[in-house]
């Protein structure tokens, strides 16, 4: 039995004698209760932290040092409110705490987080926690808010009556820490002195159960005690344990009771968690205590408002609105900026290198691509900045709410919200946070439609496309947004019309059953949006130091090379004869029904690799052909790329039929990885790319020749 | 409201500001464990917020949004008690039996 976890194969005896092994602490508790926030307070790590359940969907290995300078290993784990997961962010947690994954160490010892302002049910957690026989620091996070809403914990009695270090704590305030510190510093941490007792209903099936698991699969008796209560309440233990199978003997034991109870209408799951809870409030009786009424908190004033049948449309309409005319205007100026440095850039080594393959290398393709996209930062922190708002004053569990009436007549219900929201900045941290949407089915077809979400990513190309379809620089801004707004809103419609196709046909359901907390609202931390923001855009300015750096340059070979014969040939008849061109007119025929050229037939190539390489090879391509005049604007040399006859290629239809091909077409490798690991297989990603790409060309089909039918 | 029959109507059906206890539970099983595990239980005093069609409540203190399907199955005994803003802590029915039997837990 080598291969059994250790938890299963040793005794919770052996683990805490050794003084040379790093100890493994686990960081568990209920949603959105403060455990990141902790766990980057202990390990100075930048975890994301949110003010929604569901930010922390996958475990995160920290370190930290012990009082005595001895390093410390942390887990920080995904909320949950049981160990019976329900959804997969929970089961990351049990399986990490049950030793089921082979990528990370058991925890020896656990931190249980609980949010003070609602302790009886993040004691329900803790409960099962205990039953797991590990030692157990208990941390009481949120003291700050507790306090001003009137409730009063003596932790101090709470230490006595379970017989474990608790520990009064903020989180955010880095109080508590020192004496945290301290307590995970001690080699020698008690067992819970927890006495609960288990309803006679159940006692003799878990008895039952306890003794099979001691004596046909090797468990500790603790350790068996705590997993036959599991297996009782645990809808899908038997299931996910499949990389360590119950013993038949166990398999039918339980097979028989639950049938006995079946027959008996007895609610043994019920009779479990009601227990549990009347042990809880017995032990809160004097450890929490309500001093002075209370009347509606500002929160609920907010919500009265927020979550309104009608004023909360209106605000969320307005949320969005501001967003995306603060993309614009506030964008605007530093934008151009960049934009005048990296032109005089290119224009001084011009003016300083002797003409040749490596001043054009540099210009056209270094200068010409990853500038190009440099040019987009500001709008992608000011796009991070304002999700970052959304998220960490708790607007995002109020969107949802307001979502969930409009999500279900596709089939979904309001969580699924949450990622398709994310997915406006990318759809990578969108498709993982669907882990916390409990049905399968729900969370497939989130997966599915999420990337049709526009992302930062489709930004550059947008407004790239608006800026070659209106010349001139004396464009309202309101038109710009508008344009704006009509692909995003595109995108959604999208999204919500795949979501209800594929619930209606592929996927079919149960009707979406939604519980959410909603948290309290908050001020959000500068600090947590900021951080988060500048993480973003650190991604964002590494990618194009990498991915789009390494593209441009292998695009300016292919672009150059092989060397047209006729040396003095124009630099578009070059492009035409290099590999790149004859690539792109390759795609051509498939491309021209659609008003594309090879041209922008190699934008699309390039641009599987990411959406916003489109805008570096268009500046690539067109800067190439521009050489030698001074380094124009992209936009400028795109309005003077004609077809051979002479007809210009990016008319106004181009320019909107580009822009619609890249609000639904899959163009994103990272995407395709993610989907085919969060579904375990390439059947969806592929699935994906073809309904997503396929959908694309069809659209863009039926608008170019429509628009060209009616004269455009 | 002092019929001594129980009236029940699903949550979804509660007028906002009103305030019921939870009486029985329909439904999957798997959805009915979590609504108890959430402090939903049989018992809970529930104060309805907003909505008709997605539900929002108050319960010990927290926020809880339903969607329509889910609060259907909630079945709620109105009280004749106004809104509930102060964390009204719901009692939970005592286990079916009070005997102890704890096993090797004294380890
Ligand atoms: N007032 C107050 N707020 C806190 C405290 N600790 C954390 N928070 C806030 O609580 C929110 C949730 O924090 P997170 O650390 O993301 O919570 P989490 O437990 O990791 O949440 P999940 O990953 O969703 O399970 C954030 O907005 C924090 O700023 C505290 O001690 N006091
Ligand atoms: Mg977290």
């Amino acid at each position: 039995m080598s291969q059994l976890p250790s938890h299963i194969t040793g005794s919770g005896k052996k683990r805490p004698a050794h003084a040379d092994r790093t100890p493994v602490y686990a960081l568990v508790g209920n949603p959105n209760c403060g455990k990141s926030t902790l766990f980057n307070a202990l390990t100075g790590l930048k975890q994301k932290v949110g003010n929604y359940p569901g930010v922390t969907v996958e475990k995160k290995i920290g370190e930290t040092y012990s009082q005595h300078g001895k390093p410390i290993k942390i887990i920080d784990l995904p909320g949950a409110y049981s160990l019976a997961a329900r959804s997969p962010d929970e089961a990351v947690t049990r399986d990490v705490l049950l030793g089921r994954r082979s990528d990370t160490p058991q925890p020896d010892r656990i931190l249980c987080i609980v949010d003070a302002t609602n302790l009886e049910r993040n004691l329900y957690l803790v409960h099962q926690i205990l039953d797991l026989g590990r030692p157990v620091i208990l941390v009481v996070n949120m003291m700050d808010l507790a306090e001003s809403s009137g409730l009063q914990l003596r932790v101090d009695r709470l230490e006595q009556a379970l017989g474990i270090p608790v520990i009064a704590c903020e989180a955010v305030n880095g109080k508590g820490l020192v004496e945290l510190k301290l307590a995970m510093s001690r080699s020698d941490l008690p067992l819970a002195r927890h006495s609960w007792d288990i309803p006679v209903a159940v006692a003799p099936a878990v008895a039952e159960l306890q003794a099979s698991l001691t004596d046909n699969d090797g468990r500790s008796p603790l350790v068996a005690r705590a997993e036959a209560l599991l297996l009782l309440t645990d809808f899908d233990t038997v299931r996910v344990a499949g990389s360590t199978p119950l013993s038949a003997r166990t398999t039918d034991i339980l097979a028989t009771w639950q049938k006995h109870w079946e027959g008996e209408g007895t609610d043994w799951a019920g009779t479990l968690v009601g227990s549990r809870y009347a042990a809880i409030t017995k032990l809160c009786v004097d450890i929490v205590q309500q001093t002075g009424a209370t009347g509606p908190t500002t929160s609920d004033k907010i919500d009265a408002i927020v979550v309104h049948p009608l004023w909360g449309w209106v605000v969320f309409g307005g949320v969005m609105t501001l967003f995306f005319l603060s993309i614009f205007t506030f964008a605007q100026g530093p934008m151009e900026w960049i934009g005048d440095q990296t032109a005089s850039l290119a224009n001084w080594l011009k003016a300083t290198m002797p003409e040749g393959d490596l001043r054009s290398l540099l210009t056209d393709g270094i200068i010409g691509g990853v500038g190009t996209i440099i040019t987009f930062l500001p709008q992608i922190l000011i796009l991070y900045f304002f999700i970052g708002l959304l998220e960490n004053t708790g607007y995002m569990a109020r969107a949802a709410f307001i979502m969930d009436r409009l999500m279900s007549r596709v089939g979904l219900n309001g969580k699924s919200f949450i990622p398709l929201l994310s997915s406006y900045a990318c759809a990578i941290p969108g498709i993982m946070a669907t882990r916390t949407i409990e049905d399968p089915k729900d969370r497939l077809v989130t997966i599915l439609v999420a990337p049709l979400m526009s992302c930062s990513a489709r930004l550059p190309v947008y407004l790239l496309m608006i800026a070659a379809l209106l010349p001139g620089t004396t464009m309202p801004v309101l038109t710009k947004v508008g344009i704006m707004l009509l692909m995003y809103a595109l995108g959604t419609a999208g999204a919500f019309g795949f979501a209800w196709l594929f619930k209606r046909t592929l996927l079919k359901g149960r009707p979406p059953m939604m519980i959410m907390e909603l948290p309290p609202y908050r001020l959000p931390g500068i600090k947590d949006v900021a951080l988060h923001m500048f993480e973003r855009a650190g991604l964002f300015l590494r990618k194009a130091g990498t991915v789009i750096l390494g593209i441009s340059i292998v695009l300016w070979f292919l672009t150059t090379y092989p060397k047209h014969p006729d040396a003095t040939a124009a630099a578009t008849e070059q492009i035409a004869y290099s590999f790149a061109g004859r690539a792109g007119h390759a795609i051509e025929p498939v491309i021209k029904p659609l008003g594309f050229d090879w041209r922008i037939g190699i934008g699309l190539i390039t641009s599987f690799a990411a959406r916003e390489v489109f805008v570096s090879s268009m500046g690539v391509i067109f800067g190439a052909e521009s050489a030698n005049d001074d380094t124009t604007t992209l936009r400028v040399a795109l309005q003077k790329a004609t077809w051979p006859g002479g007809a210009p290629v990016f008319t106004t239809l181009v320019c909107f039929t580009l822009m619609v091909y890249y609000v639904f077409a899959m163009q994103c490798m990272s995407t395709v990885a993610v989907v085919k690991r969060e579904t375990n297989g390439w059947k969806w990603p592929l699935f994906q790319i073809g309904y997503m790409t396929g959908t694309a060309w069809l659209v863009c089909f039926v608008i170019y020749q429509t628009g060209r039918a009616l004269g455009y | 409201m002092t019929t001594p029959l129980k009236k029940l109507s699903p949550l979804c059906q509660l007028a906002a500001g009103a305030t019921g206890r939870v009486c029985e539970l329909r439904g999957d099983e798997d959805f009915c464990q979590r609504l108890r595990e959430m402090g939903f239980g049989e018992a809970a005093l529930v104060t309805k917020v907003s909505g008709s069609t997605t539900s929002l409540c108050q319960i010990n203190g927290t926020r809880i949004a339903l969607s329509h399907a889910a609060a259907m199955n909630i079945m709620i005994e109105l009280l004749p008690i106004g809104p509930a803003h102060d964390r009204s802590r719901a009692p939970f029915p005592a286990p079916a039996s009070p005997k102890l039997n704890a096993t090797d837990r004294t380890r």
